[in-house]
């Protein structure tokens, strides 16, 4: 009886953990969705105000662009 | 926890972004070593400013050239100390997206996210210079409108033509900054017949250099060593000489810009008329160049607001949206 309950169990489990694998994996046009998105002007905003003009010397953690240079 | 990075490993400079703060480091990328015991004694800026200036036993040298790795494990020791810099340890170890030139073989790739591997990263991807720089200008790339970009670093050139986050059409090559640097050495050495070191030669092509002639132009003044009597001599140098010994390589960027253009499909040449070309990388603030390429191609070229950190910053903004952007990695379109 207990051998029949793990069992039913155990497949349980790899069922429910099948569905959300399948539900987890975006198909291609989820996917292209998400990344066009991301690409927006208002998705990237955020980044790009994070560059902020500062002296030289300053702390190279603190977050801003220290000096320009060529890359 | 580390905040995942991404590095523009630049022939000239490394720029390294973090997750959720920003641009962190903007370094040269050089080291110094002692020769006879191989130890690091400085990296970045100090090691920068050591170039050209050091005795026998130290030795201060860029380990990347053509945007390739030429030095493995001096790659890894910079990269290392880099990330080091910006908090990683061996406790810390973070995803990290590494910009690298379109045109890199697989084993250049190997070689690039191995070191960063072994530096400390516990992922590493690659994405496209030109890619990245198109998200870090801020262009339309979301849209099915032709964008294009060209990004001239210390040692490759890139042209792209981007619409709908992908690549459409792809020029590279390994010509940049450093070769007309290299030039103008050349050029001193065998018309003037003093030697100048590469740092100097930077001062001559930020001072008077130019692509095209330009407006309010100076002679400058050029220190270096005779190559007859070896002691130090002075010489005047114009900028048309500069020109002139960096015809070569200004060519070379603008015949692979429209060998890009010529590659582009109609409906999105069309675009480029109204939006114009964006140029970004520190080759592209050379004088004139962006009127030397709009004047042969008929095409505006407009140089980006962020030129020196778009690479870096379009990585930065992969490295925020991991999640929706991993599909922009190098070998995950193919």
């Amino acid at each position: 009886m207990l051998v029949v309950v793990i069992a039913v169990a155990v497949a349980v489990v790899l069922v429910v953990a099948w569905l959300l694998s399948r539900r987890r994996t975006p198909d291609g046009v989820d996917s292209f969705r998400r990344q066009i998105d991301a690409l927006s002007p208002e998705a990237r905003r955020p980044t790009i105000d994070k560059i902020k003009p500062s002296g030289d010397g300053d702390d190279p953690l603190d977050g801003n662009q220290s000096e320009g240079n060529e890359s | 926890m580390a905040r995942d990075l991404a590095i523009d490993l630049g022939t000239a400079n490394t720029l390294v972004y973090m997750k959720g703060r920003g641009i962190v480091l903007n370094e040269p990328s050089v080291i110094a070593l002692n020769r006879q015991t191989g130890e690091v004694l400085a990296t970045g800026r100090e090691a920068w400013q050591m170039i050209g200036r050091t005795p026998g036993y130290i030795v201060a040298v860029r380990p990347l050239r053509g945007g390739a790795i030429t030095d493995f494990e001096i790659t890894e020791r910079m990269i290392r100390l880099l990330l080091q810099r910006v908090g990683v340890s061996r406790f810390t170890r973070p995803k990290v997206v590494i910009c690298v030139p379109s045109a890199i073989t697989e084993v250049e790739r190997r070689a690039v996210t191995d070191a960063a591997r072994r530096a400390g990263a516990a992922d590493a991807n690659l994405i496209e210079q030109p890619m990245a720089a198109a998200i870090g200008a801020d262009l339309p790339i979301d849209e099915p409108v032709g964008n294009m970009v060209i990004d001239i670093g210390g040692g490759t050139s890139e042209t792209a033509v981007i619409s709908l986050g992908g690549i459409v059409a792809l020029e590279a090559v390994r010509v940049g900054s450093f070769d007309i640097d290299a030039a103008i050495q050349n050029f001193v050495r065998r018309e003037h017949g003093i030697a100048i070191g590469e740092r100097t030669a930077e001062e001559i092509k930020v001072a008077i250099g130019s692509a095209d002639p330009t407006p309010d132009e100076n002679q400058a003044e050029i220190r270096g060593r005779d190559l007859m009597t070896g002691l130090p001599k002075t010489v005047l140098l114009t900028p048309e000489e500069v020109r002139f010994a960096i015809e070569d390589v200004v060519s070379s960027i603008v015949s692979s810009v429209i060998r890009c253009l010529s590659k582009a499909p109609p409906e999105l040449s069309q675009d480029f008329l109204v939006r114009g070309m964006y140029l970004v990388g520190g080759g592209g603030l050379l004088r004139g160049l962006a009127e030397r390429i709009e004047r042969e191609t008929e095409v505006p070229v407009r140089m980006s607001n962020v030129p020196l950190e778009a690479v870096v910053l379009g990585a930065g903004h992969v490295i925020e949206h991991y999640e929706a952007l991993k599909g922009m990695f190098m070998g995950a379109r193919r």
